[in-house]
């Protein structure tokens, strides 16, 4: 805040004190995805005391690291304006495509093609969104169905593991540990880093968030717009492949029906995150928090013994009261 | 006027804001058939007031009497109630439905079918709105969706909405910032035949010449208190800009230039821009200017040609113009700035490259940047943190204008620079402007303020229907606000 004593003709300029009052305020409504997180772990550990044990937070952590990765990806589409139903068939045909791959060649090859394919896919619907400029929403919902299904034709509908099973090193990939903690921990962990460095510290990063803000005024400042928007959705199909390959190496098979209501778990995750579906405004580390929300929530309410269907319901509930609390927020600004 | 009915008195109210004082102890009041003018720069509290008036805000303090009685209102519903409406800027109305139906919105006639089914009374609604929109002269059709009418027409709508609500006391919010001048001299009749039926108007404006010829009374506020009111023969422009801005504006007069260096820009034989040259584009609304500029600046439909310092160029799109050294400032500034983005993003966006070391961004160096033009521009607050979405509109103009001082850029395009934005910031875009010359560079600046147009510029080219129908120098007489109009009326 500016320390200028001249300015009387300035009435936007608060008061020093008033303003830091207001700047808390604002600062704890910001925070508040982490503050619901936070109640939600506490509330879950008074309530069940398997809640905090060592083999849950690893498993409410292994569940998160998937998500996280696909939540990632979205977070840049949402960021960039639009958002991506496909992911979810990404993950299952980046899954199966790569335990194809790895089963005629090698592992690296495979791991590679799942990847690569997500990428691909991920380029279609950055094509048709930007350049045949199709509604995100329809563009996606198309990609998701197409996907879905040729998955289920190279398939025929059957897990992919060949007569051996996937190769001993991927599945070790799936379950062992490095310090003592998961790869599948550790993959996330360094995505986020690149990711979130990406996003908030780089030039490409600004180009993004002002793209998804004002696509027009990102024109009109020298942005190539149309290559900003594709890149996201890239982004989200690569982060949607890399996702499919870990789960296969957790499921130790290519999953035709893996990933299902992924693009939705994930879409509500960053919602709660805090970024808005109109694009241009997010921060990465919120969409991790609103992952580990949907995480926590889920892992509470089964050790609760919440029946699965009234599962469905509160997560919808908090979905909603979270994009509520949001609007209040935005009107309090 | 005829009577002298005190419509509306406000006495000591005050509003405040987090830490801002936004209106300090006013006083107001409004006569049956009166004109009162509110004048102030922006942030001074004119929006403040109104929106008190009009429901939206809630005061702290203070009394609102209407015709004498003690009146409170909470929601911009109940205002209306109490018979005040705002005309808004931006109007509210339901594009796609008919003239006749947005008139009467919220009280459709309906009748019985055969004495029991409610159904919509088309008959009734339409004598109902065409009686209405007779009285302010619109003579146009019905029944076509107000989509198809002109910003004025819906203004129109608007008025006979209110006046069918019975309201009384009517406050228009910028009414001609979007209009042209016939247009505009259209709502002054409207608003003569508005006292004439006795209603009360409170008006805002930033254009001083329209203060000056519709006032019956004139309110200057500064920093959320009224410094002066002024009755009708006593509002003179010169003292009006120095009690709303507090300084004296013998800036207004600019120097002006007769010799130039080389070109800058030529395009179609028509155009041609040189160095320390401001180049006037007049235009009326519609006129085309605005494609005009876009496409110099290689963002309309097609890459136009043209010669850039004596180079045949086609610009493809903004980046090439901006590799060229070519700036723009777009109409309206929601096509500009990017809101949720800091001032200092918003500044930096099409420097990118340059303030970056490999793929990260250099802050060192975008701080310093940034909070050099901060301070030249005299942007408040001056926080580069702030989103642009919190700044006044001029504010945000002088972001936009930072933008192309960063750099070696050469030519400026805008487009109606100071549109809707008080004299006070008004005077220092035209001072950024020359500024800009005077190292060297070219403006080209479209504008449908034919006053404006003509003060600013060293030479004009005038626009009708995207074609240049005349040229103006000031080296050859015949340069004057007169001659244009003639030459734009044609």
């Amino acid at each position: 805040m500016t320390t200028s004593n001249e300015n009387q003709t300035a009435a936007i300029v608060a008061l020093p004190e008033e303003n830091e009052k207001r700047f808390t305020v604002v600062a704890i409504l910001d925070q508040m995805p982490l503050v619901a997180l936070v109640v939600l772990c506490l509330v879950t550990a008074i309530l069940s005391d398997r809640f905090l044990s060592p083999i849950n937070l690893t498993n409410i952590l292994l569940q998160a690291s998937v998500m996280a990765i696909v939540a990632m990806g979205m977070t840049y589409v949402i960021i960039s304006g639009g958002f991506d139903l496909s992911v979810g068939s990404i993950v299952a045909l980046s899954g199966c495509v790569s335990a194809w791959v790895m089963l005629e060649t090698n592992v690296p090859l495979g791991i590679i093609a799942g990847i690569a394919v997500g990428g691909a896919v991920g380029y279609l619907n950055g094509y048709i969104v930007s350049h045949l400029k199709v509604n995100p929403f329809i563009a996606t919902l198309g990609m998701m169905v197409i996907v879905r299904g040729i998955v289920l034709l190279i398939t025929d509908g059957r897990p992919i593991y060949g007569e051996d099973g996937l190769p001993e090193i991927f599945l070790e990939l799936g379950s062992g540990r490095f310090l003592g903690i998961h790869y599948l921990i550790w993959v996330p962990v360094i995505l986020f880093i690149i990711f979130n460095w990406l996003l908030h510290m780089t030039a490409y990063g600004r180009r993004l968030f002002a793209t998804g803000g004002n696509r027009e005024a990102a024109f009109l400042a020298g942005i190539q717009v149309k290559r900003v928007v594709t890149s996201a959705y890239v982004w989200c199909g690569i982060l949607g492949g890399v996702a499919g390959v870990m789960l296969a190496s957790r499921l130790q098979s290519g999953q035709p029906t893996a990933g299902e209501f992924y693009e939705l778990t994930s879409i509500a995750a960053v919602v709660l995150g805090g970024a808005a579906l109109h694009g241009g405004v997010g921060k990465l580390y919120k969409s991790m928090i609103g992952v580990f929300i949907m995480m926590v929530l889920a892992n509470s309410l089964n050790l609760l013994n919440v029946h699965s269907y009234w599962q469905r319901v509160a997560v919808g509930l908090v979905i909603i009261a979270a994009a509520a609390a949001d609007q209040i927020k935005s009107r309090r600004n | 006027m005829a009577t002298n009915v005190e419509l509306l008195t406000v006495r000591n109210m005050s509003k405040r804001f987090y830490g801002t004082q936004a209106l300090d102890d006013v006083s107001f009041n409004l006569a049956a058939g009166e004109v009162h003018t509110v004048v102030g720069e922006n942030g001074a509290g004119k929006s403040t007031l109104i929106r008190i008036l009009g429901g939206i805000h809630e005061k702290d303090s203070g009394e609102i009497t209407i015709e004498g009685t003690p009146s409170e209102f909470t929601n911009p519903r109940e205002a209306l109630d109490a018979g005040i409406v705002i005309i808004p800027q931006e109007m509210q109305l339901v594009l796609d439905a008919t003239v006749a139906e947005n008139v009467m919105l919220g009280e459709i006639p309906s009748k019985k079918w055969l004495g029991f089914i409610p159904m919509l009374d088309r008959r009734r609604l339409r004598e109902q709105a065409g009686e209405a929109l007779r009285k302010l002269n619109y003579h146009g059709s019905l029944d076509i969706s107000v989509s198809r009418l002109t910003f004025a027409e819906r203004q129109l709508v608007v008025i006979a909405k209110a006046l069918l609500h019975q309201a009384k006391i009517f406050i228009l919010d910028e009414p001609t910032a979007s209009l042209e001048q016939r247009e505009a001299e259209r709502l002054f009749e409207i608003v003569h035949s508005l006292k004439e039926q006795q209603v009360g108007i409170i008006y805002v404006s930033h254009r001083l010449d329209e203060i000056v010829e519709l006032s019956d009374k004139c309110t200057t506020l500064r920093d959320g208190k009224v410094v002066d009111v002024s009755t009708r023969g006593h509002i003179e422009k010169e003292n009006i800009i120095r009690l709303m801005t507090g300084r004296d504006l013998a800036e207004l007069h600019q120097p002006h230039k007769l010799e130039f260096g080389e070109t800058l820009i030529e395009h179609d034989n028509a155009l041609s821009l040189r160095r320390g040259e401001v180049l006037g584009l007049a235009g009326l609304l519609g006129s085309g200017t605005t494609d005009y500029l876009r496409n110099l600046f290689g963002a309309g439909e097609e890459a136009v040609a043209m010669k850039l310092s004596g180079n045949e160029v086609q610009l493809k799109n903004p980046i090439a113009a901006i590799k060229h050294g070519i700036g723009m400032v777009p109409g309206e500034r929601r096509n500009a700035l990017i809101y949720d983005l800091s001032v200092r993003d918003n500044i930096v966006l099409p420097h990118l490259p340059e303030v970056s070391k490999g793929w990260r961004l250099d802050s060192k160096q975008i701080d310093k940047l940034v909070a050099d033009l901060i301070e030249a521009l005299d942007i408040r607050p001056r926080d580069p943190k702030k989103l642009v979405r919190f700044l006044s509109g001029g504010n945000q103009q002088k972001v936009i204008f930072a933008r192309w001082l960063i750099g070696n850029f050469k030519v400026l395009l805008l487009d109606e620079p100071t549109h809707g934005i008080d004299v006070g910031a008004k005077v220092r875009i035209h001072r950024l402007m020359r500024e800009f010359t005077e190292r060297g560079g070219g403006v080209l600046f479209a504008s449908s303020e034919m006053n404006e147009v003509v003060n600013m510029s060293d030479n004009i080219i005038a626009m009708r229907q995207g074609e240049i129908i005349a040229t103006m120098s000031r080296e050859t007489g015949e340069y004057s606000e007169g001659y244009l109009r003639e030459a734009l009326g044609g």
